[in-house]
């Protein structure tokens, strides 16, 4: 399909590493296959939790090598184009989201929900040319390391939200909530998906504040409605204001379930969708 | 009077006012000089009305110092930023290498009515510049050399160039895309004194082909100029924009007469005489000022700090529980656990929906 001859070097680290997501995604969801039957107070073998976390942290350590070899290819790091973009972010989830795995045992289960989500962006960049683009000029700029660093914590946080979220939803599913009959109850878990969502909100804010700072510096303009900017301040509306509603109104934990996933849909077209519908994901980018 | 401020910090009145901000934000997309502005002042307005209101009145915000932070970080933030609608000042330039900065030569000025910087005080004189290009005429870094005053009665050499703007008296000066060459000349007038001034050539190398321009000299008439260059200019290779580098044939063209000068030379023509006196380059510079873009960064930093202690001193109080009150320990082998249906009542379930 592209030209390998030895060209794309980091190409044999991305496979194994996107492989390496694959037996995670497979052993988690045969994970909670095979423990659905528990009955209450019974006794069911979770040791596939480590297998899911070992096939995590190889596919993380696999992009990493990856990254770092395309990055010592093309002599820049992964900003400019969308197989870059999505490499690193496939690191980003997976870092992020594997350290939510390991701390909160809580959440493990989400990871049938979390490593398909990943997989999108894992198929997607198995269709992308990773051909090199030129690093523009006003990416010599410290901020930019902020801005892109705030925004793959922020989607990452909304991930390990919408995973929960997912599982309240597919608990609505009969033939698969039985799957998550070790899982807290609805409302632990609708309380837990927003908390992750506020620390999302927090790093949401804090990848605005860099970006402006960065724009100022890059364009000579903090903010100027861009695709990415009117996109992202969107977003960061609108979880603001389910923030605020739920404070306001009694909504359904489904409901919120899916606002949850709502926001994480937003976010994932703001992230990857803004180069579909404007030439430049930034205007004056190049 | 506070039952009424109270209804005006009701969280309802701060989703409409989210709505109609998220409406003009949308409405404001890609275009925001040809969209009304009332359409992202309004919703402000009625936002800025709820939150003040919020502050005074609800205590849930104005008791928790750290949620107090946010919302009052929310409030500078409007109020900053319309401030510096109202004193901001945007503007481009084209500056002859050699040549002062003078406010007379901005054009595209757009001002808010209160902008009353000192751009009269503002002094550089622009020095040569060079920017770097990879294969494909792929533009890299630029360079751009200028003389500042130092405060001592002399000049300051700075470097500036993307990224890395002119910053006097506020005034920020960013290097653009926009940059070529220029021709010095010299029109000697069959009566009068002589005048000098440049022509400016379109941007280069954008425009490599179309490196002509025309001007009518007092008293005589229009004279097309064109500017065969070398500049070293490879399309396949890594190359350095230098006008110091570069050699320019100026090609004049009057009264259907083609005369081809070299630095130096003179041509006479109807009305006077054209002396081309050497070539030099011009940047493209974009102007920028606003009194408030400190204010507004240290506000939105305080905000955020103070929403993420609100939270941390909430999520701290509230652990995660696991399902079973197990640690994440790796080191137990079996992993073999409990199934646990009817989860321990942990404070995060008894607190509901409006937990966080």
């Amino acid at each position: 399909m592209f030209e390998m001859n030895g060209v794309y070097t980091e190409l044999p680290w991305l496979y194994t590493g996107l492989a390496a997501y694959a037996l995670a995604t497979v052993v988690a969801i045969q994970g909670v296959i095979r423990v659905r039957g528990g009955s209450a107070g019974a006794t069911v073998n979770r040791s596939y939790e480590h297998i899911v976390l070992g096939f995590a942290l190889a596919g993380i350590a696999l992009l990493a090598i990856s990254i770092g070899e395309r990055w010592l290819r093309i002599g820049h790091g992964p900003f400019v184009n969308l197989f870059e973009l999505l490499m690193s972010q496939l690191f980003s989830l997976g870092l992020i989201y594997s350290l939510i795995y390991w701390r909160y045992p809580i959440v493990r289960p989400s990871a049938v929900v979390a490593l398909p989500l990943m997989w999108i962006l894992g198929i997607w960049v198995l269709t992308l040319d990773p051909a090199g683009s030129p690093f523009p000029p006003t990416y010599h700029n410290k901020w930019l390391w902020a801005h892109v660093g705030f925004g793959k914590i922020f989607l990452s946080f909304c991930l390990v939200g919408t995973a929960i979220a997912g599982v309240i939803l597919l608990r609505g599913i009969k033939q698969v909530s039985s799957w998550f009959r070790h899982m807290p109850a609805d409302a632990v878990l609708d309380a837990l998906a927003w908390r992750f969502m506020l620390v999302a909100f927090i790093f949401h804010s804090l990848m605005l504040v860099a970006g402006a700072v960065w724009a100022q510096d890059a364009w000579g303009r903090y903010w100027a409605w861009d695709a990415l900017e009117t996109s992202s301040f969107l977003n960061w509306l609108l979880l603001g204001a389910l923030l605020h509603a739920r404070t306001t109104y009694r909504i359904p934990i489904r409901v919120g379930a899916i606002m949850i996933c709502c926001i994480f849909i937003f976010a994932f077209l703001t992230y990857f969708g803004a180069p579909f519908y404007s030439q430049a994901a930034h205007k004056g980018v190049i | 009077m506070m039952e009424r401020l109270r209804k005006i910090a009701s969280t309802r009145f701060t989703l409409v006012g989210m709505a109609l901000l998220g409406v003009g934000a949308a409405l404001s997309y890609d275009n925001p000089v040809g969209t009304p502005v009332w359409v992202l002042v309004v919703p402000l307005v009625l936002l800025a009305i709820n939150l003040l209101s919020a502050i005074l009145t609800n205590a849930r915000i104005n008791r928790r110092g750290g949620l107090l932070v946010f919302h009052l970080g929310l409030l500078g933030i409007i109020v900053l930023a319309a401030i510096g609608r109202m004193t901001h000042m945007e503007a481009h330039l084209e500056i002859i290498q050699g040549g002062g900065f003078s406010q007379d030569d901005l054009m595209d000025i757009r001002s808010g009515p209160w902008h009353a910087g000192q751009l009269d005080k503002v002094t550089f004189v622009q020095g040569p510049y060079t920017v770097d290009y990879a294969p494909g005429i792929t533009r890299g870094l630029t360079h751009s050399h200028v003389m500042v005053p130092d405060g001592r009665g002399g000049w300051e050499e700075k470097v500036i160039g993307d990224d890395r703007p002119l910053i006097i008296d506020g005034y920020r000066f960013y290097t653009t895309f926009n940059k070529g060459f220029s021709t010095v000349l010299t029109w000697i007038p069959e009566h009068g004194g002589p005048v000098t001034g440049t022509i400016n050539m379109p941007s280069y190398p954008m425009f490599e082909f179309k490196q002509s321009n025309t001007w009518t000299p007092p008293g005589g008439k229009e004279i097309n100029f064109w500017l065969q260059l070398k500049t070293g200019l490879d399309d396949n290779a890594h190359w350095t924009l230098d006008a110091r580098r570069a050699k320019g044939t100026l090609v004049i063209n009057s009264n259907n007469r083609r005369i081809e000068l070299q630095p130096g030379e003179s041509a006479v023509l109807e009305g006077g005489v054209l002396r081309y006196e050497r070539l030099a380059s011009w940047m493209g510079y974009k102007l920028f000022y606003d009194p408030t873009l400190h204010w507004l960064f240290i506000t939105a930093i305080f905000g955020i700090l103070g929403m993420a202690t609100h939270f941390w001193r909430k999520f701290s109080a509230l652990p995660i529980h696991s399902t079973n009150g197990e640690k994440a320990d790796w080191s137990s082998g079996a992993g073999d656990v409990p199934v646990n249906t009817s989860l321990q009542a942990t404070a995060v379930a008894n607190k509901g929906q409006s937990n966080v």
